[in-house]
């Protein structure tokens, strides 16, 4: 079942690969049929779209609308953007398919040798006890107590019973070795035999042992709803993501900003619109198409998870990646405006490798700390008061919640702490952006900007 | 009622440079203006503070009579020197970005986009991105992005630097075009030869001061009169050395040019030149803009 959703999904995934590309191929051909003369059908199509979230942005937010639109459209038409995504997807779907498939197929079937005829209805109970200890039995019928304990000793079989009296195995006997799939089963068997032979001996027919020994065991619920090592895995999982998606999404801004100010496009655009309608515009384009990316990897996660009947999907696991995509959200808003400014002081890579290096620190920092907590299974002080601080708070604080160490209330408050920042920040980042972003011919300096009477747009 | 675009005044420094001091202006509707000065005069710093680029220190930019705000900018077109375009966006979609920005409905800025680049012969050129087109077709798209939206000023800083002359005689006629419309046009060259062919006013600026403005025609006849007098048998114009008020500025080839200050009367240096010799040249001659500029700017 599990290999028909995942080929499904492979299915689906590379359906849509080839329904891209013939789009494209179809959008080249008009392009150049469509060359000098008006607009051809295949061209109306994507327009309408663009169109349609044109105004829809546009409407509600402006200039700054149309400048996200365009930022989202260049954004998704990349192809690193495209190829970048299928990967993504592909290794959290590996991340998720692989332990889960290895779980199941890593229980190969014992070997179950039952000596003589099997009269008191071993067999039957070698299923349910195999059952409980998850894994599978094939039983292979042996004439004498001789000639199994031969094909014992060969490794030809795991497990001898003889009768319904005793169990055999090859290895050492350890009652306390539940470690091994061999050793559990035989206990379980010798357990299940030892029950039948009390049944017996109460009176009870064969028929009815059978019946009893298929009693199913109630439900067992915690108030610890879940291994630590489950919350464990999401939320490396997750953090990883978050760490790749927020110096990717921030890097796009900051080179972005950049290319505006080398290409000189952004003299053009400051002459009709606001150095705070622009920069806002550019942040939320690149914004909506990273949530949309990491809304689209969280629920192929979810789907492939339910597909594979992976852990992720059990206890506070969920409550862990809802708060990592709320905090990869704030962690944009926060550090979006920070990279905006650094770029519009750079104007070529090298540049901006140079100004991305201190800001990628704290972010640097928090996730490595983050990981650590999150693999130690316990924050110390230090790790908690950094689940405050807007720079250093998406990291924080899901390791927080995985942890189960955080009340709603200080959650909120931590919320609370990053917009507050975020609002700072951005503040701040429209007066360097402003003054920076129209000076050219070397790297702007902070001290330099300290001057409001250095080039910039005047606000109207 | 005709439109008008007034500087007053505008003052910049930068540290110990002073890049306008105290510049005034102004540019009609319906007429193309030239934009004059040597290197570092200021006339980009004053181009980039119509448009609020810059900050200024004092003075004003009016438009009918109004400060300029971002309302009135979104009807003006703006050519930057350094040109300014996304280099991997495609040029339709470029061009009705920018139009959109100034106001225009998405309609309307696509068939905008769409006739200006026929008008500018890169019809064709629509899907292609902008970093694959020559440097001449590039100037042209960024000449569409400054008149997609039909503005009512156009700004436009060195447009035709690196042209061919089939791409200046093409953005030239744009540009007369456009002020036969109504639109105020102001651009910038160090072509005076060009200038002096497309524009009908001229504003010379020199250290960030207004130092000549006037039409071509009065910048051209204003000044000394000047004569250009060809006479057989006096190769050195020896005739002019006697009449008072005329001095000889240059010979060459059997041809003099000569200066005549306002007291002397024309009639007199040709019947003196038809007393020399037989006259074969004798004309009025316009002094050429970049003479003027020279002379403002000394």
């Amino acid at each position: 079942m599990k290999f028909v959703f995942i080929g499904l999904i492979l299915a689906v995934a590379i359906a849509a690969r080839v329904l891209l590309y013939r789009r494209r191929q179809r959008r080249k051909a008009t392009g150049v049929v469509g060359q000098g003369g008006p607009a051809s059908v295949g061209e109306q199509e994507p327009q309408r779209e663009h169109r349609r979230l044109s105004s829809a942005l546009s409407g509600v937010l402006g200039d700054a609308g149309l400048v996200a639109k365009r930022e989202i459209r260049e954004r998704v038409r990349g192809r690193i953007f495209r190829i970048g995504t299928v990967v993504i997807l592909l290794a959290v779907g590996a991340a998720i398919v692989i332990p889960a498939v290895g779980k199941g197929s890593s229980a190969p079937a014992q070997k179950v040798a039952i000596v003589g005829t099997d009269g008191s209805g071993v067999s039957s109970l070698l299923g349910e006890a195999a059952a409980r200890v998850g894994t599978k039995v094939d039983v292979v019928p042996e004439a004498s107590l001789a000639s199994a304990k031969s094909a014992l000793r060969s490794g030809a079989v795991d497990i001898v019973v003889d009768g319904d009296r005793r169990v055999l195995v090859n290895g050492p006997l350890d009652s306390n070795n539940t470690a091994s799939q061999t050793s559990a089963l035989a206990q379980s068997v010798a357990a299940a035999l030892g029950i039948a032979q009390a049944y017996r001996a109460a009176g009870l027919t064969p028929g009815q042992v059978a019946q009893l020994s298929q009693a199913r065991p109630v439900p067992v619920q915690s108030l610890q709803p879940t291994t630590k090592s489950t919350v464990k895995t999401t939320s490396v999982i997750g953090l990883v993501l978050l760490f790749l998606m927020l110096t990717q999404y921030n890097t796009w801004i900051m080179t972005g900003v950049m290319q505006e100010k080398a290409s000189r496009v952004v003299e053009v655009l400051l002459a009709a619109v606001r150095p705070l309608q622009l920069l806002g515009g550019k942040v939320l384009g690149i914004g909506l198409v990273a949530m949309g990316q990491a809304a689209l990897i969280v629920v192929f996660a979810l789907v492939v998870a339910a597909a594979v009947g992976s852990d992720i999907l059990h206890g506070t696991a969920p409550l862990v990646l809802a708060s990592e995509l709320l905090w990869l959200v704030l962690g944009y808003a926060f550090y979006c405006w920070v990279y905006a400014a650094a770029g519009s002081m750079a104007e070529r890579q090298d540049q901006v490798q140079t100004l991305a290096l201190p800001l990628t620190l704290p972010i640097v920092v928090a996730y490595v700390l983050a990981i650590t907590a999150a693999s130690s299974g316990s924050a110390n002080l230090f790790f908690e008061v950094l689940a405050y601080l807007p720079p250093t708070a998406p990291f924080a604080m899901p390791v927080l919640v995985g942890l189960d160490l955080v009340s709603w209330w200080q959650f909120v408050i931590s919320v609370a702490l990053a917009i507050g920042g975020t609002v700072c920040v951005a503040l701040l980042a429209e007066r360097v952006y402003r003054r920076a972003v129209l000076r050219s011919g070397q790297r702007v300096r902070l001290h330099e900007l300290r001057d409001r009477r250095q080039t910039r747009p005047a606000a109207p | 009622m005709p439109s008008l675009l007034e500087l007053e005044g505008l003052r910049r420094t930068y540290g110990s440079l002073t890049a306008l001091d105290g510049l005034s202006f102004s540019v009609p509707s319906g007429h193309v203006v030239g934009f004059l000065g040597p290197n570092g005069a200021g006339k980009t710093t004053a181009m980039r503070a119509i448009f609020g680029l810059t900050d200024l220190d004092a003075g004003s930019v009016r438009w009918n009579g109004s400060p300029v705000r971002q309302a009135e900018r979104r009807r003006f077109g703006y050519m930057p020197e350094e040109r300014g375009l996304y280099p991997g966006m495609l040029v339709g979609e470029q061009l009705e970005y920018l139009g959109r920005l100034h106001g225009l409905s998405a309609p309307a800025a696509a068939a905008a986009a769409r006739a200006w680049l026929d008008r500018l012969d890169i019809g064709d050129r629509m899907e292609s991105k902008v970093e694959t087109l020559s440097h001449g077709n590039q100037q042209r798209v960024q000449l569409a992005a400054a008149l997609v939206h039909e503005p009512e000023l156009l700004v436009l800083d060195e447009p035709l630097a690196g042209l061919d002359p089939a791409g200046i005689d093409a953005i030239g006629q744009v540009l007369v075009d456009q002020a036969r419309a109504g639109c105020c046009v102001l651009f910038s060259s160090h072509q005076l030869d060009l200038v002096e062919d497309l524009c009908e006013q001229v504003t010379i600026i020199d250290h960030g001061r207004l130092v000549v403005s006037g039409t071509v025609d009065e910048l051209a006849t204003s000044g000394a009169r000047r004569l250009v007098v060809r006479v057989e048998g006096d190769r050195d114009a020896a005739f002019a050395g006697g009449i008072p008020g005329v001095a000889v500025s240059e010979v060459s080839a059997g041809q003099a040019r000569l200066i005549l200050d306002g007291s002397v009367d024309s009639d007199t240096v040709l019947r003196a030149a038809m007393t020399a010799g037989r006259v074969t040249e004798f004309s009025f001659e316009r002094r050429r803009l970049s003479e003027v500029f020279r002379e403002a700017v000394a």
